[in-house]
């Protein structure tokens, strides 16, 4: 092992460039699918939070008393599929419409105390915001009795389920070229740094070296260039999430329902480290391997 | 030492060795001779593993090359010396690097390196030049690193492919005087050249092939 240890030092000093271009190259590899893992982050953060503003109103009939209105609010609240109920009476309604839109004050004055009437704002819990969740659930509450009517916004909901599932396909198809681009550029700049050294690979095979005495440094060499380029990419997307968080924060915001623009998890750091080397040494045994195969 | 029985080595329908049979004995200094595309060359790789014999029989040292699993190869080019025309040096290594790669690969120990790599080196003429980068060597020298490189195992057996064919006349020599000393310590040399100055002015048993038949071979062959 300290031998494969000093023979990789050594291959790493005496092809400083070399060993340059392949951090390199896994480096920008690296950033490649990490900035599209961070974009994709963020962009699940905005539909996380599309997805909370997706509520049930519910109008219940006019004149019922402020006890019928209270069961009514605890069978819906007791429901699994229900994250939050929130009563909206006669006044609030009103006064959130006048608040809203002054010149009909006068109007709602002239229409009476049921104008308006009062309604439950249902919020359900994630995973049962689809079209045809939300349909069944308000088929369900409408049985009970308690409302004139049921609103949802089903073209709205449609809407974004649609746009989700393109949404989601096309991070599919993305990520999988840019996963296959990043493989296809580390793999082929590895090959090409190892055909820069196939006389050192002859001379070994000659002199008698085993192949896992060859490959072994360069498996090392791999590993280390992926560590070292896993760091450089997370030093590289930092820099840019900190500056697009400078730039775009106010603007997000909005979009963020409130909440900051997000760095990768810890898990996607890790994660890179780990790609970055199983990158290197991959790369590093497929190119070696094939070069073997063609050495007397 | 080295023995062929019946060896022929086709590329496609063109026979680059045609049923070749001789037998080299221990100790032998053998020229290997004839003009370009002899089979010269193909002979030495085959003796070396580095390519596989159509059909035949070939024993170095007693292995059967023909039959050699690809894992068993290191094994068998670790007991013998090979010397190129092109010498097959690293550049940015130094001299002694580049000898003591021989001994790195069977893993010999640190000190065993130490004291082996100059004391071959002195041998070769080239002690003093240890620390110099190979790529900074003239050729005759490069050409004795390469040498030093092929002998620090102590190799039974010495193949050399036109090892002077990149050499001036007087590096030619420097490098013929080599081998001969190598020989006379008991190591058998077989050199594939077709210099006849070389040969004539370093006289030794000669083998000659013509498309790729032996056509001369005047002790102990048999074709």
């Amino acid at each position: 092992m300290k031998q494969t240890a000093l023979r990789t030092l050594r291959a790493l000093r005496e092809h400083a460039y070399l060993t340059a271009v392949s951090t390199g190259v896994i480096a920008a590899a690296l950033v490649l699918v990490g900035m599209f893992a961070m974009v994709t982050t963020n962009i699940q953060l905005i539909l996380g939070s599309w997805e909370r503003d997706v509520h049930v109103s519910a109008y219940l009939h006019a004149g019922g008393s402020a006890e019928t209105h209270a069961v009514v609010v605890h069978t819906l609240a007791a429901r699994p599929e229900v994250a939050e109920v929130r009563y909206v009476s006669e006044e609030e309604a009103r006064a959130w419409m006048v608040e809203r839109m002054p010149e009909l004050g006068p109007v709602l004055t002239d229409l009476g105390k049921d104008a308006l009437p009062a309604s439950v704002e249902i919020t359900l819990r994630p995973g049962h915001t689809s079209p045809e969740a939300m349909g069944a659930f308000v088929t369900s509450i409408s049985a009970i009795g308690a409302f004139d009517d049921v609103d949802y916004g089903q073209e709205w909901v449609t809407r974004i389920d649609t746009f989700l599932s393109v949404l989601s396909a096309l991070g599919a198809a993305l990520g999988s070229f840019i996963g296959i681009a990043a493989l296809f550029l580390v793999a082929n700049t590895i090959h090409l740094v190892v055909y820069a050294r196939r006389d050192e690979l002859e001379i070994m095979r000659l002199v008698g070296a085993t192949d896992r005495y060859i490959l072994a440094p360069f498996l090392l060499e791999g590993a280390l260039q992926g560590a070292v380029a896993a760091t450089l990419a997370n030093a590289a997307l930092w820099a840019a999430h900190r500056g697009l968080l400078s730039r775009l924060q106010d603007v997000l915001a909005l979009a963020l329902g409130g909440e900051s623009l997000r760095y990768l998890p810890a898990w996607g750091v890790a994660a890179m480290y780990v790609a970055g080397m199983l990158l290197g040494t991959g790369a590093s045994w497929g190119a070696v391997r094939r070069f073997l195969g063609r050495l007397p | 030492m080295i023995r062929l029985y019946h060896v022929v080595k086709s590329y496609g329908e063109h026979d680059a060795l045609h049923d070749v049979s001789l037998t080299i004995d221990k100790g032998e200094f053998v020229y290997v001779t004839g003009p370009s595309g002899a089979g010269k060359s193909t002979l030495l790789k085959l003796l070396y593993g580095a390519e596989r014999p159509t059909s035949g029989k070939l024993l170095v040292g007693g292995v059967d090359v023909a039959t050699l699993p690809q894992d068993r190869l290191p094994k068998l080019r670790r007991n013998v010396g090979i010397v190129f025309q092109d010498f097959k040096l690293l550049p940015r290594r130094t001299v002694a690097a580049n000898v003591a790669l021989a001994l790195e690969v069977v893993g010999a120990p640190a000190d065993q390196i130490r004291r082996r790599v100059p004391a071959v080196l002195n041998i070769v003429g080239l002690k003093e030049r240890q620390d110099s980068l190979a790529g900074e060597l003239s050729g005759g020298e490069q050409q004795r690193v390469a040498i030093a490189r092929a002998i620090v195992n102590d190799p039974a057996v010495l193949f050399a492919d036109e090892p002077t064919g990149n050499l001036d006349g007087a590096m030619a020599v420097e490098v013929m005087e080599i081998l001969q000393a190598i020989n006379l310590r008991g190591t058998t040399v077989l050199v594939a050249t077709h210099d006849a100055g070389l040969m004539d002015r370093f006289p030794q048993r000669r083998i000659r092939f013509e498309g790729g038949r032996l056509v001369t071979s005047p002790t102990r062959a048999r074709s």
